[in-house]
């Protein structure tokens, strides 16, 4: 192959994996914002609540009325529309919170450094020291289930990642003139770290904060798929997934039978990942020219 | 080297205690009569007694400190409570699932290692060139794919259609002759005790039930090394001691095999403490989809039930299991990279 | 120039190079000089002049976004760019050797200091281990570096940088080649190294009898080792003579202001030189002669490019007004 192909080809990539991300992204932005057109909820009910529509706790294949089948007598297709506003909300708070949250514990360990520093990363080390899914899990179980108790419990064991990073970003302009000179003339720690220090590390912070959102997505469908995330009914993929758990299991041959019940939620997941994932290498390779390859 | 490592291990001790003190906060979240379950190991003791006077004996509405250091003292005596899941002290119910959850990880880890690091050399050397492309797109989508649904999607096509790997542990047959007396138990792990045991055809079944479970670890979790190794392989490949070794007239082959590959392994053995903790995390699940025996689903279970013995006494396990994987980790990082050794 | 103790000839070397937008970069073009047997040679330039890129082609060792577009390089009757790889790879530490600017980088940092250097000898002289592990100690022992058996099992990060330009040293010269190539081989290192370091150079130049082909910026570095000096500005080579000639008589406006950049003691000087502007962008060199934009000599002529002329014997310039240099001497470069 020549330079000039594989150039083409480079390009095609770097530009077909960002297009696609951000396509994608969007896509579900829509989905999510105009739901209640796509699926209207029944009226005077919790539109978060995917409705009853059948009497039989048998699953039934996709038809026109209900057109990716239904699961656990509720229908499919309302569940994922409704489902794409339950992972932008999980992902965009816990993400947020803990971004923030991590970024005030690691200012503070990054910039006052000794005790604060050693005393602080240790806590990180041992909140990182179990698995995050198998912690969020427990402290949900604690907490009683419910999305908002998902949500805390998955912000309680996730500002790790954001805390060392910003440590680490800190550590290093720490050391730069314009710090040293800011210092020199009296300016408060406060502001130093606020005007100086966070708008030269906050493009990592956003970068790995999006690359985040993908796995916070995950971990709390995985809850729900293990019946102690959303509660009965709640519109969530993980939740849809569980239903088929059940069915999976039957047999031989049976599975296949309820492909819909799995591939249909399954793929919005994948694809919502996907493009977050997408959307995370395409800014970490524009903003960081260290890890562009 | 065993300074280091000793180094390492007088930091273990310290690790775990703060594990415990974070996992003693998640239980003083539960109310005293919730906590209760943590220290009571058969439920012989709750019959007809009068649970305050339990509440009031066990001390658990004294101070949080006090209580920490009962309930540590409780656990270093083995007492992790009663699990009602799995009908049996925690701490019985948590050694006799370990080997399941140890035998799905050494399965799982080999390959994840042998294809994530292999492919992700082959993806550097050939940068740009459409087969690089095409192990990118075959590992962002191993990355965005979770677990649970790959492991759906697993079941689906080998177990529905093609009828190949069944889930669960075992066949009925071959879990008849597990149990009985005849087959002894060395390890657990039913694979290796059915090779010691000289019963090939209990390892093929036991083999059979793991692969879909494997396929699916190795799936989600290749794809994180696959990407670590390519960067890391891509910016050693520009160093001058990649050039040095090719002006000496090495074969490319050796250049990138030795000289190149073995520093592009630093960064990712620096990140496979993170494969520790998808792999039991990945436990949770696949075992739950797969109906295996195992600690991940034994935690997985006992959630749903609020379980809350089981639950912590799991916890802790996992810390601790992952605190000793890590120190496997930073040892492996000590051998490939010889400047840690001095540290 | 007599054709019987000739070691390596490199004519009319082109390497180019290809930025992603496909633009030409012609790092080196049209690039030729000699080295005899035993001799010393100096390349000299500025940073981006081409003499790394051209020591590099020499091995044939040219990143893959660049390319040799033509010229010979003979050695031994043979030219090297006419060989297989794997024909190539035997050349490779076995006749021609290289070492680098910067020792702490240029050795791998996860094999010891032996492990290296066994590596070249077991590849090219077919030595068992034990075998190359004896050679290694001696080549260790011939650079100079103490307690040679003990520093075989060292890892690079153990030595000082002087240590490790030893060491590197020692790795290029295990197989006795027959041409070092030596880049900047001082630069990195302390003052009081550098001196060490080039005096060992020198020592094993004469007592392995290798043509040596020093790269280098600092021209102190020339006086004191190089019998011939080539300068090469923008991919090109301006001037090429024996030592005596280069400073005691430069004839290129370039070598003419490289010479005079540098304060001297033992020539009174009135003021230093400076160069004017900066070496051109490579993509955009300019017609004719490449330096006529900061030449203070330039006139229409310079459009044109200049010929190579045999000023004295085996001195040559690469310039249309070498005749006027005597201009410098009383107006310097400011025009």
């Amino acid at each position: 192959m020549n330079r000039e192909t594989r150039r083409i080809f480079r390009r095609l990539w770097s530009n077909a994996s960002a297009i696609l991300g951000f396509a994608l992204l969007i896509f579900f932005v829509v989905v999510a914002v105009f739901a209640p057109f796509i699926a209207p909820p029944p009226s005077g009910r919790d539109p978060y609540i995917m409705p009853i529509v059948t009497w039989s706790s048998n699953p039934l294949p996709p038809s026109p009325e209900h057109p990716f089948g239904v699961a656990g007598k509720r229908d499919i297709f309302y569940g994922v529309v409704w489902g794409t506003r339950t992972a932008f909300r999980v992902g965009i708070i816990v993400t947020l919170i803990s971004t923030a949250l991590g970024l005030l514990i690691g200012s503070v360990a990054g910039y006052f450094g000794r005790l604060w520093d050693e005393v602080l990363m240790r806590i990180t080390d041992i909140f990182m020291a179990i698995p995050f899914l198998v912690a969020a899990m427990v402290l949900t179980t604690i907490l009683g289930t419910g999305l908002d108790k998902v949500m805390i419990a998955m912000t309680a064991f996730s500002w790790m990642g954001p805390a060392r990073l910003i440590r680490g970003n800190i550590l290093q302009v720490k050391e730069e003139q314009f710090v040293l000179a800011a210092k020199a003339l009296g300016v408060r720690d406060f502001s130093i770290i606020l005007r100086h220090i966070l708008p030269n590390t906050i493009f990592p912070v956003l970068i790995q904060a999006s690359m985040r959102m993908g796995s916070l997505v995950i971990t709390a469908a995985a809850l729900s798929f293990l019946g102690v995330g959303a509660p009965q009914g709640y519109a969530d993929w993980g939740a849809l997934l569980n239903y088929a758990r059940n069915w999976m299991l039957g047999g031989q041959g049976e599975a296949l039978k309820y492909w819909y019940m799995t591939v249909f939620p399954g793929l919005a997941m994948v694809l919502f990942v996907l493009a977050w994932n997408l959307v995370g290498d395409t800014l970490r390779d524009a903003f960081d020219p260290r890890l562009r390859l | 080297m065993t300074f280091y490592i000793i180094r390492r291990l007088l930091l273990l001790p310290l690790t775990l205690l703060g594990i415990s003190i974070l996992v003693f906060l998640m239980i003083g979240l539960l109310s005293p009569y919730q906590r209760l379950a943590t220290f009571i190991n058969s439920p012989e003791r709750l019959k007809g007694a009068d649970i305050d006077k339990l509440v009031e004996f066990y001390g658990l509405n004294d101070p949080l400190p006090l209580q920490y250091g009962r309930w540590l003292k409780n656990i270093f005596q083995g007492n992790l409570g009663w699990s009602y899941v799995g009908k049996e002290p925690v701490y019985d119910a948590l050694v006799e699932r370990f080997p399941y959850t140890l035998e799905l990880a050494l399965f799982s880890i080999f390959p994840i290692l042998f294809l994530g690091i292999n492919l992700g050399v082959i993806s550097a050397v050939n940068h740009n060139r459409p087969l690089d492309h095409g192990l990118r797109i075959f590992s962002v989508v191993g990355w965005s794919f979770p677990d649970f649904v790959f492991g759906l999607f697993i079941l689906m096509i080998f177990y529905s259609v093609l009828g190949w790997f069944p889930p669960g542990n075992l066949s009925l047959w071959a879990e008849e002759v597990v149990k009985s007396s005849a087959f002894r138990s060395f390890t657990g792990m039913t694979t290796i005790d059915a090779l010691l045991n000289g019963r090939l055809d209990i390892f093929w079944d036991a083999f059979l039930h793991l692969i879909g479970p494997v396929l699916t670890l190795t799936y989600v979790q290749f794809a994180f090394i696959l990407r670590i190794t390519r960067s890391s392989m891509l910016e050693v490949l520009q160093k001058d001691y990649v050039r040095t070794a090719r002006a000496k007239g090495l074969d490319e082959r050796v250049v990138i095999n030795k000289h190149a590959r073995r520093n592009a392994l630093i960064p990712v053995a620096t990140v496979s403490g993170q494969t520790i903790i998808g792999l039991l995390a990945g436990a949770v699940i696949v075992e739950t989809i797969f109906n295996r025996t195992g600690i991940g689903s034994f935690m997985s279970l006992a959630a749903q039930q609020l379980d809350y013995a089981s639950i912590m006494g799991g916890t802790l396990f996992f810390g601790l299991i992952l605190v000793l994987g890590n120190l496997i980790v930073d040892i492996s990082y000590a051998f490939i990279d010889p400047r840690v050794r001095l540290e | 120039m007599e054709e019987n103790n000739l070691l390596l000839q490199v004519q009319d070397l082109k390497v180019y190079f290809y930025t992603e937008e496909k633009e030409e970069l012609k790092a080196v073009d049209g690039v030729s000089f000699y080295l005899r047997e035993g001799e010393t040679i100096a390349l000299v330039g500025e940073s981006g002049c081409g003499k790394s890129v051209t020591s590099l082609a020499i091995l044939r060792l040219i990143d893959s976004d660049g390319k040799i577009q033509g010229g010979r390089i003979i050695l031994g009757g043979k030219d090297l760019l006419s060989l297989s790889e794997k024909e190539m790879r035997e050349i490779r530490g076995r006749d021609i050797s290289m070492i680098f600017q910067e020792p702490s980088s240029a050795l791998n940092p996860v094999y010891t200091i032996g492990d290296q250097i066994m590596e070249a000898i077991i590849l090219h002289q077919k030595l068992s281990p034990p075998q190359a592990r004896k050679a290694a100690e001696e080549v260790l022992r011939l650079v100079g570096i103490p307690e040679a058996q003990k520093r075989l099992d060292e890892y690079p990060h153990e030595l000082s940088g002087g240590m490790k330009q030893r060491a590197m040293i020692a790795m290029a010269l295990s197989c006795r080649p027959k041409v070092l190539i030596a880049d900047e081989p001082t630069t990195s290192l302390d003052v009081t190294i550098q001196a060490q370091i080039l005096e060992l150079i020198e020592k094993l130049q004469q007592q392995l009898n290798m043509g040596v082909i020093l790269i280098t910026h600092d021209l102190g570095v020339v006086a004191g080792m190089a019998e011939r000096v080539v300068v090469m500005y923008a991919g090109k080579v301006v001037e090429e003579g024996s030592r005596r000639d280069i400073f005691h008589n430069p004839s290129h406006p370039y070598t003419w202001g490289l010479l005079h950049s540098i304060p001297r003691l033992d020539v009174k000087q009135e003021k230093l030189a400076i160069i004017p502007g900066v070496v051109p962008d490579p993509l955009n060199f300019p017609s004719g002669c490449r330096f006529r934009n900061r030449c203070p000599l330039e006139d229409e002529v310079c459009l044109t490019e200049p010929q190579w002329c045999e000023i004295e014997d085996q001195h040559y310039v690469y310039c249309h007004h070498y005749s006027q240099i005597e201009i410098l001497k009383t107006r310097g470069f400011s025009q």
